[in-house]
């Protein structure tokens, strides 16, 4: 009995290591800082990491079918300045929304036509994506030489989605869909059949081409709706906006414990990786750590997450073995 | 003089809940070929790993010409002279063959002299009488190439044990003498080899000793001429089986499939036959002869150039895996671990994936229905596992491949493609396997099954096509499905 509770609990840590780190420092901080553990302060952290968690939670599905999408920074500033040039040309909310969020989708979509005429998998998704991202910064910063735009937003739909607690029940409701979609239907199951075994899901009747092309498309509308509550918010767009966010997604991804190789994870798990990162940068500010120092923590963060992936990996694939034994 | 080159005496191994290996004795004399026979789950495995340093015993002794030896892992067991080749090679593909044979190894003091390396790894290949050109690049081998780099690499470790796991597994009848040839070679320079195979003809035809296992228990050890293959098969299973191919009635019926002139390039040119209500159809032909390719090709997994496929009286163009599931077309493939399960995931959501349909409510996904599924099928075809939830890679071959049929039984198709369905599984499991089949077809569906051993082919179908080349070379029915019939067409 207390050997097998113990395993329990090892077993526990081994697959919580990250998020028993980060409670340390909470308790830490909140220590040192009661106010750290306010809902206030939640609230705050959720809401500054909306934006980057709405991209995290879009490229989850492509994460978890064994893909990547680099793309999803560059979608972020064009639909931004779409947007917004849209909004002061004169267009309805509504229709500029559209324009934004049809822009990302456009993207998505020749992503994955790109990598599936090609058969790709991850190593071909990041390259093609990567190619992606060149080229959509690039078609981003035309309409105003580069420069940042104001926007001429007036009170109404547009504005009031990055007002307020609307960006974080854009980011916690939209993430409750995917997971959703992703554990109760049969698109959520077949994208965990395709980024476990591609073949074998090709094998047994599932159309892999429009699945794998839909990833891609999620991907590039979250990036286009992440565009829309970040320009809502500051009432304006910068063509630069969403430079770097796709590596502050995929790190949230990490964090949260999907695993690059496909095939497993979950978007709840993004949505957690994204509000650690958040609180622990939080936290490092509350203890007067530079910002210097912080990305440094936040770096190693990301290197522990992976290697605890790894790791666990490693001990579950020698557990199996020992198993397979038994059974023959 | 000890007359044994390996003896292990009472070895046991236990894992959690279970003993894989209870007191055996296991002793090979040196240069002999030293056949290891048993069922899937039987401990042959456990053993193999035991000696090869991947697993300790809990209990017991090895000693190795007489002396008692402690191996604890694959390079001390390599370096004591223990090599074992696994049916997955541990060669890399894109490193040439000398580079293979002395990979971390190379003789150099600071820069490799490839010279020294290249002429070494000639001059071991030589000494198996099949020289290969060592600058090749190993992935462009065929599988009996590899298996001679494998030989090699042993050699060059100056091998005195090699162990072979399966390796005809997927051999060519040619390649399959040409490993024969190299086995008798090794014998005559006193090297001695351990031969674990289900295929029991060639066990006859090259071993000197076979022991049996079952269980986790040696249940005999006798010279190959003291025994029959009834014998040894009775003593695998611990039960007799009356005949290796279970009798049915044959009631087939109307055409549900109808080729006509298919085409893909060069791989099939002008194919025609029909396949009836209720038959097995036999495709027989050698490897690389189109056989995958056609099933491939009436899966919807590939696209034909021209030709006609009618099912079920209606003319179809399959595009899609799913518009051949669509078409009632389901294809067990022939390599299960690659393209017929997801291996990471559990029974019931391998089971579910063909008809995901079958287990929602509603527009959502039912995993209690789902699991109840699985649970029918587990019982239904006998399938050996703790739960529904085990996963698949936990399972034995023969487990593995019920599962990858459960599948396809779930998605109700009524014409089933088998390539090679029981490869690599154990005879008891074949022998379920097959009355199987004669279920299937009893309940109206209709089976093409391809496969490279003859006697199968021979024995389940109610029709033999011959492939050669991409073409039918013949059809064969009644007194006429001889093996010599079979092979004359394969061949030419």
């Amino acid at each position: 009995m207390n050997r097998n509770a113990a395993k329990v609990l090892k077993n526990f840590i081994q697959d919580n290591a990250i998020f028993i780190v980060v409670l340390i420092l909470i308790i830490v901080t909140a220590i040192i800082e009661p106010s750290f553990i306010t809902w206030d302060n939640l609230l705050n952290i959720l809401r500054q990491n909306a934006v980057i968690g709405i991209v995290a939670v879009g490229m989850t599905y492509c994460i978890i079918a064994g893909l990547f999408d680099l793309s999803v920074g560059s979608i972020v500033s064009l639909s931004g300045v779409i947007v917004i040039l849209s909004i002061n040309a004169g267009v309805s909310d509504y229709i500029a929304v559209a324009y934004g969020l049809l822009a990302g989708i456009a993207v998505g979509v020749v992503n994955g036509l790109l990598v599936s005429l090609i058969n790709g998998r991850s190593g071909e998704a990041f390259i093609i994506t990567y190619g992606m991202q060149v080229v959509v910064a690039a078609i981003a910063l035309f309409p105003s030489n580069g420069l940042f735009i104001a926007g001429r937003v007036q009170p109404g739909f547009f504005m009031s989605l990055g007002q307020g607690i609307m960006p974080i029940v854009i980011f916690l409701g939209l993430a409750a869909i995917l997971q959703f979609v992703l554990v109760k239907t049969r698109y959520g199951r077949q994208l965990c059949y395709i980024g476990s075994n591609i073949n074998a899901a090709r094998m047994s009747g599932i159309r892999v081409k429009p699945n794998r092309v839909s990833y891609f498309a999620i991907s590039g509308f979250m990036s286009g709706i992440a565009a829309i509550v970040l320009c809502s918010r500051v009432t304006s767009s910068n063509p630069t906006a969403g430079l770097g966010y796709e590596m502050d997604a995929i790190a949230g991804i990490v964090v949260g414990g999907t695993s690059l190789m496909g095939g497993s994870g979950s978007v709840l798990r993004t949505v957690l990786g994204i509000i650690i990162i958040g609180i622990m940068s939080n936290a490092l500010n509350i203890l007067g750590i530079t910002a210097y120092h912080q990305q440094i923590v936040k770096g190693l963060l990301i290197i522990a997450a992976v290697s605890v992936d790894i790791w666990n990996k490693r001990i579950k694939v020698r557990e199996m073995s020992n198993e397979k034994a038994y059974i023959g | 003089m000890n007359q044994y080159v390996l003896e292990m005496k009472g070895i046991t191994k236990v894992f959690p809940g279970v003993v894989a290996l209870d007191n055996v004795s296991f002793s090979v004399k040196k240069g002999e070929v030293h056949a290891l026979v048993g069922e899937n789950g039987a401990g042959k495995s456990t053993l193999m790993k035991i000696l090869n340093g991947v697993y300790q015993a809990n209990h017991g002794q090895i000693i190795l010409d007489g002396e008692p030896v402690s191996i604890d892992n694959v390079k001390d067991a390599q370096e004591k002279g223990i090599s074992i080749i696994f049916q997955e090679f541990n060669l890399i593909n894109t490193l040439t063959v000398a580079e293979n044979i002395f990979l971390g190894r190379y003789n150099h003091s600071r820069v490799i002299n490839w010279k020294e390396v290249k002429a070494e790894a000639q001059q071991l290949l030589e000494r198996l009488g099949f020289p290969l050109d060592v600058n090749r690049i190993v992935g462009k081998l065929s599988t009996a190439e590899k298996q001679l780099v494998e030989i090699a690499k042993a050699l060059s470790f100056n091998a005195k044990i090699i162990v072979m796991d399966e390796p005809t597994s997927s051999l060519t009848k040619n390649e399959e003498e040409m490993l024969f040839g190299i086995i008798r070679t090794l014998k005559e320079n006193g090297i001695t080899t351990i031969y674990i195979s289900h295929k029991l003809e060639e066990v006859f035809r090259i071993c000197d000793t076979v022991t049996i296992l079952r269980d986790g228990k040696v249940i005999d050890v006798k010279p190959i001429k003291e025994l029959t293959r009834n014998e040894i098969i009775e003593k695998m299973v611990g039960r007799t089986i009356d005949m290796d191919y279970p009798k049915r009635q044959v009631k087939t019926g109307e055409p549900v499939l109808s080729v006509r002139n298919l085409c893909r390039g060069k791989v099939l040119r002008d194919i025609s036959f029909d396949l009836h209500k209720g038959e097995i159809l036999g495709i027989a032909g050698l490897v690389g002869s189109g056989r995958t390719e056609l099933a491939e090709t009436l899966f919807g997994a590939e696209k034909a150039d021209s030709g006609t496929i009618t099912i079920f009286g209606k003319k179809v163009v399959l595009r899609s895996t799913r518009e051949g599931k669509e078409n009632s077309i389901g294809l067990l493939t022939e390599d299960r671990k690659e393209t017929g399960l997801v291996l990471t995931f559990n029974i019931a959501r391998n089971i579910s994936i063909t008809n995901l349909k079958e287990v929602m409510s509603g527009m959502l996904l039912n995993n209690r229905k789902e699991k109840k599924v699985a649970q029918q099928y587990i019982e239904a075809l006998n399938i050996k596992t703790p739960s529904v939830n085990q996963t698949l890679m936990n399972l034995s071959g023969g487990n593995q491949q019920k599962v990858v049929l459960a599948k396809w039984l779930f998605s109700n198709v009524d014409i089933l493609i088998l390539d090679e369905p029981t490869r690599g599984i154990d005879v008891g499991a074949k022998y379920e396997f097959y009355c199987m089949m004669n279920d299937l077809v009893a309940q109206g569906k209709s089976i093409i099954m391809i496969s490279s051993e003859l006697p199968e082919v021979l024995g389940m179908s109610d029709r033999i096509l011959v492939m050669h080349n991409g073409t039918i070379k013949g059809e064969l029915t009644g007194l006429d499905m001889t093996a010599e019939n079979v092979m004359r067409l394969a061949i030419d």
